[in-house]
């Protein structure tokens, strides 16, 4: 699905702009197909940032303990639902699956599906769907005020 | 393994639309731009700033699933059954993504997942952190197929030949660069000093991942609108007494002088910076931008692109903002931005490998 | 005791040169304007509307500091030269002096915290936020030498800084406690008679205060206090409490000035790529020599 909206949109900036497109950067552009990663460890660390936040984990690799910092999106979206840093505690498990960066000295990855040990999702707070409030879902009560202050 | 891709998209839209549509029997949009937004509210219920003019004020977003330009084989718009299905489709298809996956899941495949677009088939990252919008974007009870309205096909116009060859200009002195060899060769997004896509524009487009909020003030002389990525805060001096400076200054998001026309804010941007080359325009390009109040919770957006340097045509569209109960948070792109250094150190780790391993290829 | 008078002095000294008449210290200022020199909005506040900058050299130092050679010094054979990274600068590279913005003159750092803010000094080349363009965070937004915009609506409170398209939406309606840390904070306001009282909090520990090493921690808390006293002077003060960093809160106060040529507009000063060659020049394809 992503990938012919958003050739169709990379094709017309293509021909527009100055640089390979990608409107923000394509995850290709930071991590390698060729270095795929499994990884379970502790939370250690969340940078709790944009325009990606990092979750720091630490993995036991040959006995020995080893950080490998995860990258997410934006915390933004996050906060717009009740998530927030203190939403993942410090200590808990996780399972990250992903690829690695392109230089792989540095223990980075992608966070292309990051779990709980269980296998859940990392963040998906109450409603599950993402979907702002909008008072259009006849499900959710009251009537929303413009100004969000 | 089945690849994973990040947003629903356009395409993705046009897929699930073509598919639930029988017949045809969503009305035809008429051609030309379509007529200005429910005019005025009724008198006393429109919402008025101290000058008299309509309050326009407060937190808006423009998240949607509709796609800019209309995809192929589209009517201008859909029957309410049909967007009902498309809604309904992208929450499922949310909640579906929101599964748990195995915690025994081995790593994913050597050479990449398959997944294509901002993924990088690398897969990205959770459909979680994806804000994309889950609305089809309604304009006059119309549940619309793009956001271009004007052509009637809801595309964007042909370009000049003049234009193609300012491209192709463009392209050839940008080849003599490795698209990763420098900072500067990045998209300005990823070196976080504009939003992606046309965000803060002018014109203002969502980006169809997230954080596609606005915050706007009004006075009595400028209005704000801050977009939230990167905290850009376009100022709109208000009055036709204002005029735009010189063509050689050129400021990021041009310059903007407004008016109002009756309940309409109107905006005229010029003066675009060098680097903000909005869909291949050239520097004397020309936006408008009309932007009214529709009803308690939303505003309507119209935008006009002129510049016959570049398009054989004007071209315009129709974006509804969507008042937000929701704070527009900071987005410090820069002070946190370890993607860039990962994309550029990424590239020379790669190339002292490609050298090393040329290096050690036995003589011919 | 002498540490008394010279701190009274300068409190003086700071009060007599923004025309202030007061000693800051003691008296608020907020309702010492007449009614009618000031002008208003349609709901009777004062209009904070316009473009606004500081005139000291607070952003060098906000405490008290004579002036000197440059920012980053290093042993010379007779007096401290500067380094070798600033010394093209010459005297473009040089600090002027400043009498302080520090109500009381210096600031109450816990053993600790002054421990660091002169590490920080010593090594202000890879520390302060400034250089490498990052949001300068609060109190030193106010005080850059750039100016801002204040836009005051009935519903709205919004300030645009010129240095780094910072911004801050100041609420007129409290939304709770920050969810989250930064940069900027977030910031709550409202009137109290003709000032305008802003709590700002939620902060992180990235920001300094000047370009002296004067730091804080996620702790701290910003009050600040907007006052008219003419219609092209508003009379600023913050008071800093961070318990984890200073033994008690503290003050800065200092002038603003509007600009008030008529077509007076905030400009431009989006730094990140000037700053690309210094943060990512050594991860070019061919790094400069």
């Amino acid at each position: 699905m992503m990938r012919i909206a958003f050739s169709i949109l990379a094709a017309s900036l293509v021909l527009a702009s100055t640089v390979p497109v990608a409107g923000h950067h394509a995850f290709g552009a930071e991590f390698d197909p060729n270095a795929p990663i499994k990884l379970q460890g502790k939370v250690v660390k969340l940078e709790w940032v944009n325009p990606h936040a990092w979750i720091h984990i630490e993995v036991i690799k040959d006995g020995k303990p080893e950080v490998w910092m995860v990258e997410g999106g934006t915390p933004n979206t996050l906060l717009r639902r009740g998530l927030t840093r203190d939403s993942l505690t410090l200590g808990t498990e996780l399972v990250v699956d992903g690829y690695q960066t392109k230089d792989h000295s540095l223990k980075r990855a992608n966070g292309r599906d990051v779990t709980f040990t269980d296998g859940r999702k990392m963040f998906m707070g109450s409603s599950g769907t993402g979907a702002p409030k909008d008072g259009r879902d006849s499900t959710e009560g009251g009537t929303k005020k413009p100004g969000g202050r | 393994m089945r690849p994973r891709h990040l947003t629903l998209g356009a395409f993705g839209f046009a897929a699930l639309a073509a598919s639930l549509l029988v017949t045809n029997v969503a009305a035809q949009a008429p051609a030309g731009i379509a007529k200005p937004a429910v005019a005025s509210a009724k008198a006393g219920t429109m919402p008025r700033t101290a000058d008299g003019h309509p309050d326009l004020q407060g937190n808006w977003s423009n998240a949607t699933v509709t796609p800019i330009e209309r995809p192929p084989g589209q009517p201008a718009a859909l029957s309410k059954e049909t967007v009902a299905k498309i809604e309904k489709g992208v929450v499922d298809r949310i909640q579906r993504l929101a599964a748990p996956s195995d915690p025994k899941r081995d790593a994913p495949p050597q050479g990449g997942d398959g997944s294509t677009g901002a993924a990088g088939n690398v897969g990205g990252y959770n459909n979680f952190w994806i804000d994309a919008g889950d609305r089809v974007a309604v304009v006059n009870g119309e549940y619309r197929t793009s956001l271009i309205v004007d052509p009637p096909d809801g595309r964007v116009p042909a370009l000049t030949p003049e234009a193609r060859e300012r491209q192709a200009a463009r392209v050839k002195r940008f080849q003599q660069f490795g698209e990763y060899d420098n900072p500067e060769n990045r998209p300005l997004a990823e070196r976080c000093i504009a939003s992606f896509g046309s965000n803060a524009g002018p014109p203002m487009l969502p980006n169809y991942f997230y954080n596609n909020n606005y915050t706007i003030v009004q006075t009595k002389d400028h209005v704000l609108v801050m977009t939230e990525m990167v905290h850009d805060a376009r100022i709109i001096r208000m009055g036709k007494q204002h005029q735009h400076p010189p063509a050689h200054i050129r400021p990021w998001w041009g310059d903007s002088i407004g008016w109002w026309e009756g309940d309409t804010l109107v905006v005229e941007t010029t003066n675009f910076h060098p680097q903000q080359i909005f869909r291949g325009a050239s520097d004397t390009l020309k936006v408008i931008e009309r932007l009214s109040r529709v009803d308690a919770d939303s505003l309507l957006y119209e935008f006009t692109i002129d510049d016959p340097a570049t398009f054989t045509r004007p071209w315009s569209g129709e974006v509804p903002f969507e008042a937000q109960n929701e704070l527009v948070y900071e987005y410090a792109c820069h002070e946190g931005n370890h993607a860039l250094s990962n994309v550029l150190s990424g590239e020379r780790s790669q190339e002292k490998a490609r050298d090393a391993a040329k290096k050690s290829l036995p003589r011919q | 005791m002498s540490h008394g008078v010279v701190t009274l002095w300068i409190t003086g000294l700071v009060a007599a040169a923004a025309g202030v008449a007061l000693a800051v210290t003691a008296m608020p200022v907020s309702g010492q304007a007449p009614r009618a020199a000031i002008p208003r909005t349609a709901d009777g506040k004062p209009n904070l509307n316009g473009i606004w900058q500081a005139l000291n050299t607070a952003n060098w130092d906000i405490e008290a500091h004579t002036a000197r050679p440059a920012l980053a010094m290093r042993p010379g054979p007779v007096v401290p030269v500067p380094a070798k990274e600033v010394l093209a600068f010459g005297a473009v590279g040089a600090v002027p002096s400043g009498l302080g913005v520090v109500v009381g003159g210096e600031i109450p750092y816990l053993p600790e915290a002054r421990k660091k803010k002169d590490e920080n000094q010593a090594n202000w080349l890879t520390r302060d936020p400034e250089i490498k363009c990052y949001q300068p965070g609060l109190p030193r937004a106010t005080y850059l030498p750039f100016p801002f915009q204040i836009f005051q609506s009935q519903s709205a409170m919004f300030v645009a800084y010129e240095y780094a398209g910072a911004v801050r939406n100041i609420y007129l309606k409290d939304p709770g406690p920050p969810e989250t840390d930064s940069w900027m904070g977030q910031s709550v306001g409202r009137w109290e008679r003709d000032t305008f009282v802003v709590e700002a909090s939620g902060f992180n520990d990235q920001t300094w205060f000047d370009r002296a090493g004067n730091h804080h921690t996620e702790a701290m808390k910003v009050t600040e206090r907007y006052t008219l006293t003419s219609p092209d002077h508003i009379q600023y003060e913050a008071t800093i409490t961070d318990a984890k960093t200073f033994s008690r809160p503290w003050t800065i106060s200092m002038p603003l000035y509007r600009h008030v040529n008529a077509n007076a507009q905030l400009g431009q000063f989006k730094c990140v790529p000037f700053v690309e060659e210094l943060m990512y020049g050594h991860l070019r394809k061919t790094p400069l020599p």
